[in-house]
């Protein structure tokens, strides 16, 4: 490997301050230490340091992501086969077909968001951010199969420089960019997130067998007189089938089995924080069963542990909340936003009639709460501190 | 009592010196240097080619005329190195074994336990030994004029590496004890000596002070983390600190009445050959040329006075600091590590288990290097930080405050109860490479200067 580095270091210096290349300067460090960790030695301070840097970081929720990656390709190749009749697809046959589908708006989410960050960063001379890495990963997968690739590109635009790049880049932004991203494509362009929109399909030829709603969509539209106990007992919502994620809905975000490795691999990693995920989790289960003790509506009546597995709940406590940019950062506030994270979604699956699922709000909601929390809990702090004293 | 601390993190850094104390060879020269007593004004009371003896004043402080910086041996003055301003880096004298030697007052160890204060400040200016003595707020030197509400010596070490207080002390325990009776005579309050909890008799024994046992990871043995638990202070507080290998040069100096001749230091860290990793006795302000070049492997090295965690690094002036009882070697370290963002990483040292290594069974030490591991990113407030701070203090926005320069938040979330090197840990930690204790210097020097 040392004449890549050879290499590196024979052109360094066209892309330095006054060198040929100095605009693209950040293109050619971004590559320089995608290929070898940086060289920098410790000035100031401790003189030794940990190995781990962002990209590390930023890496691992990568691999984490894999999991609901894999299963998400799996599971939209596996629905439209189904829903083209395509008789005993095998499994190659399904990952093919998911392949197919997924991968075009992967790359154009990563291709645009690319594009937006280099710009950003030639221009205002910061380094290529790896944030980016795990935003262009993390929107794809909370896409519904059918989307079409231009909107995927407009949503990765908007969030990433709306959300991101206009406040200074990765670190400095105040809500979850993929996050924003969906939300902006799910007002703007509700329609390609609404309605039979979960299962890819070319043309109108779904089977009839085939419902394309998701479980929550099944909940929310239940017919008068039918409760949430019937559609559990006549197999219309699933526990184990949704646990698993062979549903319909976003693409990554259907299996909470496959959050639930991810979310291992992240908490063993020291990465994400366990008490965001803790908190969401006794947020919803918590505010499920006072629903279910008084509400009266089919969704109010769903047992807490259907609200777990249902939606991209799972998806989002494990991946989007633990977003330490845009998430609490104190202790207390952890458990805070993360309890009301929960609180909300239950809040909206059960009110908001028009649209069942509510984790994507109540996170970008919360983000935009977790300053504020975060304040109070210093506020805290520092008065306790003065009794101390 | 005994103190349990739970956060932190102990860095297994390869190359801790052994307990065994070799005598280095008097060194032919000895060195001064002024600008380690900070806070000081100076003015020059020699010039080169004059010959001085042990003891004699070298420089008196403009401000505090009473305190002055004198030969830690006899000779003949051979330089006199200036640097910015005109200030006066490092005086050099070339060592003379015949010389005589200034005396100060000597009393007998009974004597000590009923000296008043004045004397005892008066001895300890004269001969700028009062520099051992720290203050806080802001660990500067003891300002005489000022009562401390207690003093905490720190006899334990967590950090790699620091001089081992149980050898230093046990070297010479009635000097260190006559240290304990001088410090019990400049406070009301208590005397607090911290120790660990597999501390030696000879510490254990002390009299005239009370014991407390701290046990746990870095930064257990840290002094604020001491003075946090056993009687926190209050922004309006002082409270006077010293490491107890420094007293027991205060304790010979006042038993003997002239300058002690030599201290212990220890020398560690990777880049020092196993043998070498021990403890000296050396020659107060002595090269250190001649060992190190003995001591240390092959290769680039960066020598650092002090630990890796808050030492400084010494470029090419080998002598013995007046503050200094530890040298470390570590390698430079420029390796470029490929594709480091995925290889599993067995060789990699983290705090985070994102690495291979760090999920291998069994202890292992690292021979770390200067290697900064990534770039500089945006500072992200995500209490990381907090999971190797056993002090009550939100470092993020602690952080965050400085930055900010605001330091009435600053002095609120109780900058003034920490010195920088609490902050080592999170500089270490940081995934953004962010310099938390250069930040909390610069905090703490903001509000020296503003005033609290």
């Amino acid at each position: 490997m040392k004449f890549i580095l050879k290499l590196h270091d024979s052109i360094r210096h066209h892309f330095k301050r006054g060198g040929k290349f100095e605009h693209v300067g950040p293109i050619f460090d971004a590559a320089d230490a995608f290929t070898f960790t940086p060289l920098e030695e410790t000035h100031l301070g401790a003189h030794v340091r940990d190995a781990v840097d962002i990209k590390r970081v930023m890496v691992t929720v990568i691999y984490a992501l894999m999991p609901c990656f894999l299963f998400g390709v799996w599971n939209a190749g596996h629905h439209y086969n189904l829903a083209h009749a395509v008789a005993n697809a095998s499994f190659i046959q399904d990952m093919i077909r998911g392949l197919i589908i997924v991968m075009p708006i992967v790359f154009v989410s990563y291709a645009v968001g690319g594009f937006w960050e280099v710009l950003f960063a030639c221009v205002r001379k910061h380094p290529i951010n790896e944030g980016l890495l795990v935003s262009g990963f993390l929107f794809p997968l909370v896409l519904p199969p059918t989307i079409p690739l231009w909107q995927v590109a407009v949503g990765v635009s908007f969030g990433i420089v709306i959300g991101k790049e206009i406040f200074g880049g990765t670190g400095m932004n105040i809500v979850n960019p993929a996050l924003l991203c969906r939300a902006f494509i799910f007002f703007a362009y509700a329609k390609s997130m609404t309605g039979n929109v979960w299962i890819a399909s070319a043309g109108d030829v779904v089977a009839d067998a085939v419902t394309g709603a998701t479980p929550l969509g099944v909940l929310s539209s239940l017919t008068d007189g039918q409760t949430a106990a019937d559609a559990i007992a006549g197999g219309q919502v699933n526990f184990m089938r949704m646990f698993i994620g062979i549903e319909p809905g976003s693409i990554g975000e259907t299996s909470t089995l496959a959050c639930l490795i991810g979310a291992a691999m992240l908490l063993a990693s020291g990465i994400a924080s366990w008490r965001i995920m803790t908190a969401c989790v006794l947020g919803l289960v918590s505010s499920a069963a006072l629903a279910n003790a008084f509400g009266a509506s089919p969704m109010a009546q769903t047992p807490a542990h259907y609200h777990l597995v249902a939606g991209g709940f799972a998806f989002g406590t494990v991946f989007m909340a633990t977003d330490p940019v845009s998430a609490a950062a104190t202790n207390a506030g952890k458990w805070i936003y993360g309890f009301l994270i929960g609180v909300l979604v239950i809040i909206v699956r059960i009110l908001n009639a028009g649209y069942p699922e509510g984790v994507m709000l109540a996170i970008l909601f919360m983000n935009l709460m977790a300053p504020l929390i975060d304040s109070f809990v210093v506020d805290h702090h520092i008065r306790r501190r003065r009794k101390r004293a | 009592m005994d103190f349990r601390i739970n956060r932190g993190f102990d860095i297994a850094l390869a190359g801790k010196p052994v307990t065994d104390i070799t005598d280095v060879a008097p060194s032919a020269t000895v060195a001064v240097f002024p600008l380690e007593f900070e806070g000081i004004r100076q003015r020059l009371m020699v010039s080169e080619g004059d010959e001085v003896r042990q003891g004699a004043i070298l420089i008196e402080d403009k401000t505090n005329e009473a305190f002055k910086l004198r030969a830690p041996a006899g000779g003949q003055i051979t330089s006199i190195v200036r640097g910015a301003r005109r200030f006066v880096e490092e005086i050099i004298i070339a060592v003379d074994t015949n010389a005589e030697a200034e005396r100060f007052q000597s009393f007998s160890a009974e004597a000590l336990q009923s000296l008043d204060r004045k004397t005892i400040l008066d001895q300890l200016t004269t001969t700028g030994y009062l520099s051992l003595i720290r203050q806080r707020p802001f660990s500067r030197m003891a300002n005489p004029n000022t009562r401390p509400k207690s003093i905490f010596v720190n006899a334990m070490n967590t950090g790699p590496f620091q001089v081992d207080a149980e050898t230093a002390v046990g070297d010479d325990p009635s000097a260190f004890q006559a240290g304990l009776d001088l410090l019990t005579r400049l406070t009301e309050g208590d005397v607090h000596l911290c120790i660990g909890e597999t501390a030696a008799d000879t510490l254990n024994q002390a009299q005239r002070v009370t014991l407390h046992r701290f046990s746990g990871p870095h930064p257990a043995g840290n002094t604020s983390i001491h003075i946090d638990r056993v009687s926190p202070m209050k922004p309006t507080d002082t409270v006077w600190t010293i490491k107890a290998a420094d007293l027991v040069g205060i304790g010979r100096l006042f038993l003997d009445g002239a300058l002690p001749p030599h201290r212990i230091v220890s020398l560690g860290g990777p880049s020092v050959k196993p043998e070498a990793r021990r403890h000296y006795r050396i020659r107060t302000g002595g090269d250190l040329a001649t060992l190190l070049d003995s001591a240390l492997n092959e290769g680039e090295h960066r020598v650092i006075n002090g630990d890796v965690l808050s030492g400084t690094r010494i470029e090419r002036k080998f002598h013995l600091h007046f503050h200094q009882s530890a040298i470390t070697g570590i390698p430079a370290d420029r390796e470029r590590y490929f594709m480091g963002w995925t290889m599993p990483g067995l060789q990699q040292m983290s705090f985070t288990r994102t690495f291979a290594s760090t999920w291998l069974p069994g202890k292992r030490d690292w021979d770390l290097g200067t290697n900064m591991h990534g770039e500089v990113r945006a500072l992200v407030l995500t209490g990381h930080y907090d999971k190797v701070m056993p002090l009550n203090i939100m470092v993020d926005f602690l952080i965050r405050a400085v930055m900010a320069g605001d330091t009435d938040e600053a002095i609120a979330l109780g900058i003034l109860e920490t010195d920088p090197e609490d902050f080592a840990l999170c500089d270490v930690i940081c995934p953004s490479k962010v310099e938390v204790q250069d930040i909390i210097r610069q905090g703490l020097q903001m509000i020296e200067e503003e005033g609290i």
